[in-house]
């Protein structure tokens, strides 16, 4: 590898946007006591208040500071997507690769359960199973694992299928190491960069999904999140409240989608070989109309 | 990533995708604890419910009888089309869906085939200009654009055009008791769709765009190319019929893929705007737990993806000869 993908983020402009877009939203997310002097779910006397030095943006239908729940929002968006992003991973890097490494019927059983999960829309499932059961942080965290590890499975699948004919592992194998050494030592450290898109798309799509079940009203009534400010803001457009209500919540939500999708749109143009060479240098790239 | 999925598209992935949903609408509202009649039904629909109503329904749905009969019950009414009957809506399911169905269908119907030709043309142009001013201009706006939530986009539209500039309708699909015909319904319907429609496609379009655009470059690079050039063909030529062209493969097997979000976003957009499709229908009967009716719209909207999912494939069959040379 004469490349590192990672590094390439970090100087390519998008990526760098990206990154800080998210550095912005984490230290939101983490200085949240610090930064408002309202606890998210406190009443505060009085209802639909403007923007004012007390409270920044106003407060809400029920008299919450909507500057404070917009703070706590970014801490529920930040821990489904990070801790979804973590477990989906975990099971997509090890059915993938270990999918590649024993081959045969164990791999077209996990292949098999993978294709079928993707057909699946899986927003649909999970407003099906939301509905159902009102699912509380660790529930929606788990159910939306279980729903995002297949498209990460079949890709490191994939890396894993031409990794596991290079030299170096062939070499080990004949040392005699075992399946899960060599997946440790050798497998998994050459994966890393697309180990980082993965996680990269997993938090994504868990934070888009799970804003996208509390704007439908489908999570637990008791969790802050920008999805339910939404929810809560979009039946009061006749009036003015949307502009510190509503559309900073949309904002704040949206800035961190397209942070994250960024860092990975970067992340995935240094990796991809079809697009590493120079621009001058191709056939056909440099004349114009 | 632009792993594009194998073009295999065997009928068992779709089989078994579609058995594993009948069977979570199946053991979901069993599994809820207390009354299973409660969970297929939702507590408001029972307060309303003689006791000889409850009696039919649980011998309707085999519920005083074992597992084994209960899914043979359920299964030998999907097969008859029986979705159930929305307490809600005081109708059949089948039949509240039906009369939302057109309205979705346009939406994102049109919606997909403008931000496939928008894509795919945006795409073209940028990827023969790669890492000129437009096409850098153009992914980072539109890079920037797809990352947001569609239903945030349906909303900062609904409130720029409707809202503050008033140019736009706030809500539905038709001007209620107007009583257009023709020419003035018409225009009276795409009045109100333009800006749902303009929300799903800036939100689409991003995919398509990189994909056409990723593909261009790699394509312009073939040897093909060269010999186009050498024989003196017009630049438009090589970039449309020569390049072009072959871009448009992978934006075909994309297209499955992106159905199930273009179908998803258009649900969510339609909340956003009122928009009297399905969507609406899921969050009205969302919010008044109507659980037959949220049933029977999630499984209509999954057998459609499937269904579509199926029909990419077969398409992507036809469009490129290797697909068939190699099964």
């Amino acid at each position: 590898m004469h490349t590192n993908p990672l590094m390439d983020v970090l100087r390519d402009p998008l990526g760098k946007a990206g990154i800080i877009l998210l550095a912005a939203i984490t230290l939101m997310a983490v200085f949240a006591p610090f930064l408002s002097d309202y606890s998210p779910n406190q009443y505060t006397g009085e209802i639909f208040s403007r923007p004012s030095a007390e409270h920044p943006l106003g407060t809400d239908s029920v008299g919450q500071d909507i500057w404070s729940r917009l703070l706590w929002g970014a801490r529920t968006s930040l821990a489904v997507g990070a801790a979804v992003a973590l477990i989906s991973t975990i099971c997509s890097i090890f059915i993938g690769a270990t999918s590649a490494i024993f081959g045969g019927l164990y791999d077209r059983f996990w292949m098999r359960i993978v294709d079928a999960m993707l057909a699946i829309p899986a927003i649909i499932v999970m407003i099906l199973v939301a509905a159902y059961l009102r699912p509380d942080l660790l529930i929606l965290v788990l159910l939306l694992s279980a729903f995002s590890w297949p498209p990460g499975a079949r890709i490191l699948r994939a890396q894993t299928l031409s990794l596991k004919e290079r030299m170096h592992v062939s070499a080990a194998a004949t040392f005699g190491a075992g399946w899960s050494h060599i997946l440790k030592r050798h497998i998994i450290p050459d994966l890393s960069p697309i180990i980082v898109a993965v996680m990269i798309a997993d938090c994504r799509r868990a934070i888009f999904m799970e804003a996208g079940l509390s704007f439908l009203g489908v999570s637990d009534p008791t969790m802050v999140s920008w999805g339910k400010i939404m929810h809560q803001s979009l039946q009061f457009t006749y009036l003015d409240v949307w502009q510190w209500w509503l559309v900073p919540a949309g904002i704040a939500l949206s800035l961190t989608l397209v942070g994250l999708s960024l860092i990975g749109f970067s992340l995935e143009s240094a990796m991809d070989p079809r697009l590493a060479s120079r621009p001058r240098k191709e056939i056909g790239g440099g004349s114009d109309a | 990533m632009n792993a594009s999925r194998p073009p295999h598209g065997n009928f068992i992935n779709y089989l078994l995708a579609l058995v594993a949903i009948f069977s979570l609408n199946f053991i979901l509202p069993r599994m809820m604890p207390g009354d299973p009649l409660h969970a297929i039904y939702g507590d408001e629909a029972l307060v309303a419910m003689t006791p000889q109503m409850e009696a039919y329904l649980t011998e309707k749905f085999a519920l005083n009888q074992p597992w084994s009969s209960q899914f043979t019950a359920y299964a030998s009414g999907l097969l008859q089309g029986d979705l159930g009957y929305s307490y809600y809506y005081k109708d059949q399911v089948s039949t509240v869906i039906m009369g939302a169905l057109p309205w979705t269908l346009l939406l994102a119907g049109l919606a997909l085939i403008i931000a496939t030709i928008l894509g795919t043309a945006l795409g073209i142009e940028s990827g023969y200009r790669r890492g000129r001013p437009l096409d850098r201009g153009l992914i980072a706006s539109l890079m920037f654009l797809s990352g947001f939530p569609d239903f945030f986009v349906g909303i900062l539209l609904l409130l720029i055009f409707g809202v503050c500039l008033g140019v736009a309708p706030l809500s539905g699909a038709t001007t209620p008791y107007s009583g257009a015909t023709g020419l003035a319904y018409a225009l009276d319907v795409a009045h109100h769709l333009i800006l749902p429609l303009s929300a799903l496609v800036l939100v689409q379009l991003g995919g398509i765009y990189l994909l056409t655009r990723n593909t261009m470059v790699s394509v312009l690079k073939e040897r093909f190319i060269m010999t186009a050039r050498a024989k003196g063909c017009s630049d438009s030529r090589i970039r449309y019929e020569h390049a072009g062209r072959n871009s448009l493969l992978p934006v075909v097997t994309a297209t499955g893929m992106r159905l199930p979000q273009i179908i998803t976003g258009a649900l969510f957009i339609e909340i956003v705007f009122s928009y009297p499709g399905v969507g609406s229908l899921l969050s009205s009967s969302l919010d008044a737990r109507d659980y037959p009716l949220i049933q029977g719209i999630l499984l209509l909207v999954t057998v459609a993806v499937l269904t579509a999912n199926l029909g990419v494939d077969l398409l992507y069959r036809r469009l490129d000869p290797r697909v068939r040379y190699a099964h």
